[in-house]
């Protein structure tokens, strides 16, 4: 029995005959865009993209709760009108998104877990790289494909809690500074996340291009997170240890405390904004006793500075740009058939 | 009119990797219809393929792909050939017709031409029931026929098939087969076949090419190949009958007895005198003719000849 009588029998009503498509072709070129796209259409149909993405939030509902509280319910702070709340008289609000920022990179990292980091190892393991460079895709457009898809999600999972507090910050408080303090704040926010995207894109590429095994890359990932991280508490220790002991803590410090994946998209966010970062909230930024009767600290005292930009902006780039060839240089349309 | 420009024109190709050449000098025209490509292990058939395909830039020579210079235009050939490779590969994490779909825009096709023709080439490989299932579920023959349906989506002018029947049991094979065979007669459709499996060349293909270490050794119709010199008749007799032999031989014919009641019989002339001289000594043997063709070679015989020389 011939196929043809054999799937016919199996699909009664359907139309069997060949056809040759001569429908058109869309050019050659930027084949990266339709990569890009069919990463990001398989992450968005995962739940834990959205479930981790509304996650990675968390700081800025609980800033939007807490500023509308003080703003709308405690009217005893505000003596005399609009703009005399003392409580939101002393905010910082680029400091604020700051903090949000920092506090959403562990949900940002399990983002581009479920993301990024097992699309190249999969696709090593099921071979996927005779499909795509079968067809009228480079290396290029393979890596960048992926590298933009992953890009994008983290920039935009990064970027629409910042623009959800902005807008209410600028609609809500304008007699706090919030738009005189920092005016270009709207565009700097876009690069910081541009910013962490870029480093979770390459990162992740570099990564997932070195396994065959998703899981594998994905707990690299995670092992190269965790362990950065440990690193920079260990330099915030003796920070906090040269803070309290009254000294003046050693300038590398300000380097090594951002030399983390996390440390690494804080040390630009700082430079990006402007800032050296301040207390979580004004409340919390008073003094408090010093070790052994040392010299008397606030929280503002701990603060680790902003990074050298001379030092931060060059390993951003070359963290960026090696993740990327890393990538590249692993995938080779030579070894495709 | 059947077109007798060549779709692939390779001329003088020399292909290395570091020291070693995998191509030497190498020279063939691949024409329309279905054409197998034949050798051993490390002869250079998938050097040629990755060649035509354009990931490989040769050291010397060149050629055209359907008209286009294979230096320059990787992408745009690669737009117009499909390529059925020999691994199992698919994009995890999708169905049947999302990954063949997907299969399509990477070829160029807008969106909803690609899903809608997606639909259509699964039909027609006998995946149409299956094609929401996730591909990572599929059987060896299953992984097989949707493999040609992504080769093929986008309307290829020429399919690459590396090892088309690998792995299938019989009927996954006949069945593979028969969509080859179909596809490549009278659909527009243009096959080139790596394969070592001579019977399935034979029964799919019109043309072979046959490549040992770098080098073409023999191309053409498979007919002629497996044509022997002289042109013999295979005879095939009712019953074995010696006095058969005796009266051709006397006729001056070479005649000798080739399996059971058949004869191999060749008589100079033309082959209207061949055939008569056989029914002449049929009639004064008093043997009963039941079936006289041209006698050929099996394509292993030729193939083990063109490689031996």
């Amino acid at each position: 029995m011939s196929t043809t009588e054999t799937t016919r029998s199996s699909s009664p009503i359907a139309d069997l005959s060949y056809r040759h498509y001569d429908g058109p072709l869309d050019s050659v070129s930027a084949r990266w865009w339709c990569i890009a796209r069919m990463t990001m259409q398989m992450a968005t149909k995962k739940r834990g993209f959205w479930g981790w993405s509304i996650c990675s939030a968390w700081w800025y509902i609980i800033l939007l709760a807490i500023f509308w509280f003080m703003d709308n319910l405690s009217g005893g702070l505000a003596t005399s009108g609009p703009g005399t709340n003392i409580f939101l008289k002393q905010i910082i609000w680029k400091d604020q998104i700051l903090h949000a920022f920092s506090y959403s990179q562990l949900f940002l990292m399990i983002v581009a877990l479920l993301v990024g980091v097992s699309t190249i190892a999969n696709d090593n393991r099921s071979n996927a790289l005779l499909v795509y460079l079968s067809k009228p895709c480079s290396r290029f457009d393979y890596v960048f494909g992926k590298w933009l898809g992953i890009f994008l999600l983290i920039t935009g999972v990064s970027l629409v809690p910042m623009m959800i507090f902005y807008a209410y910050g600028y609609m809500s408080f304008q007699d706090y500074g919030f738009w005189t303090q920092s005016p270009w704040l709207f565009l700097k926010l876009i690069f910081v996340s541009a910013a962490s995207g870029a480093i979770h894109a390459s990162l992740a590429i570099g990564v997932s291009s070195l396994f065959n095994q998703g899981r594998l890359a994905s707990a690299t990932y995670a092992g190269l997170y965790f362990f950065s991280n440990i690193f920079t508490f260990i330099v915030y220790g003796f920070h906090v240890a040269a803070v309290a002991g009254g000294n003046k803590a050693p300038e590398i410090f300000r380097t090594l405390y951002y030399c983390s994946i996390d440390g690494i998209q804080i040390g630009m966010a700082k430079l990006i904004i402007g800032t050296n970062s301040s207390p979580v909230f004004p409340v919390t930024g008073g003094p408090g006793r010093g070790r052994r009767g040392g010299p008397e600290i606030s929280q503002a005292d701990l603060i680790v500075h902003a990074p050298f930009v001379g030092i931060m902006v060059p390993l951003f780039l070359f963290l960026v740009a090696s993740g990327f060839l890393v990538a590249w240089s692993r995938v080779k349309a030579v070894e495709v058939v | 009119m059947v077109s007798t420009v060549p779709l692939v024109s390779i001329k003088n190709l020399t292909v290395r990797y570091g020291s070693f050449v995998a191509l030497n000098n190498f020279s063939c025209d691949i024409e329309p219809g279905c054409t197998g490509l034949l050798g051993p292990n490390g002869a250079g058939k998938t050097t040629l393929l990755k060649t035509i395909l354009g990931f490989v830039k040769p050291a010397e020579g060149g050629g055209d792909i359907l008209g286009l210079d294979l230096h320059s235009n990787g992408k745009a050939i690669r737009q117009r050939v499909g390529l059925m490779p020999e691994q199992d590969c698919h994009i995890p994490g999708l169905s049947a017709v999302g990954f063949v779909a997907y299969a399509g825009e990477l070829a160029g096709m807008p969106g909803d031409q690609a899903l809608r023709r997606a639909h259509e080439v699964l039909e027609y490989s006998g995946l149409g029931e299956a094609r929401y299932r996730n591909v990572e579920t599929f059987s060896t023959g299953m992984k097989q026929r949707i493999k040609l349906a992504q080769a093929m989506i986008h309307g290829p002018k020429l399919l690459l098939l590396d090892e088309p029947t690998n792995g299938l049991d019989p009927r996954g094979r006949e069945e593979m087969l028969d969509l080859i065979k179909d596809i490549s007669h009278g659909k527009g459709v243009n096959v080139l076949i790596s394969s070592h499996l001579l019977p399935d060349i034979e029964r799919v293909c019109d043309r072979v090419v046959v490549v040992l270490k770098g080098q073409l050794v023999s191309q053409g119709k498979i007919k002629d190949l497996k044509a022997i010199e002289g042109q013999p008749l295979d005879v095939d007799l009712r019953e074995s009958s010696e006095e058969f032999v005796v009266k051709m031989r006397d006729k001056g014919a070479y005649a000798a007895p080739l399996h059971r009641t058949t004869y191999r019989v060749q008589v100079a002339g033309t082959r209207e005198h061949a055939i008569a001289t056989v029914l002449q000594a049929a009639l004064e043997s008093n043997a009963q003719v039941r079936g006289v063709k041209l006698a050929e070679r099996s394509l292993e015989d030729a193939f083990l000849e063109a490689i031996q020389s």
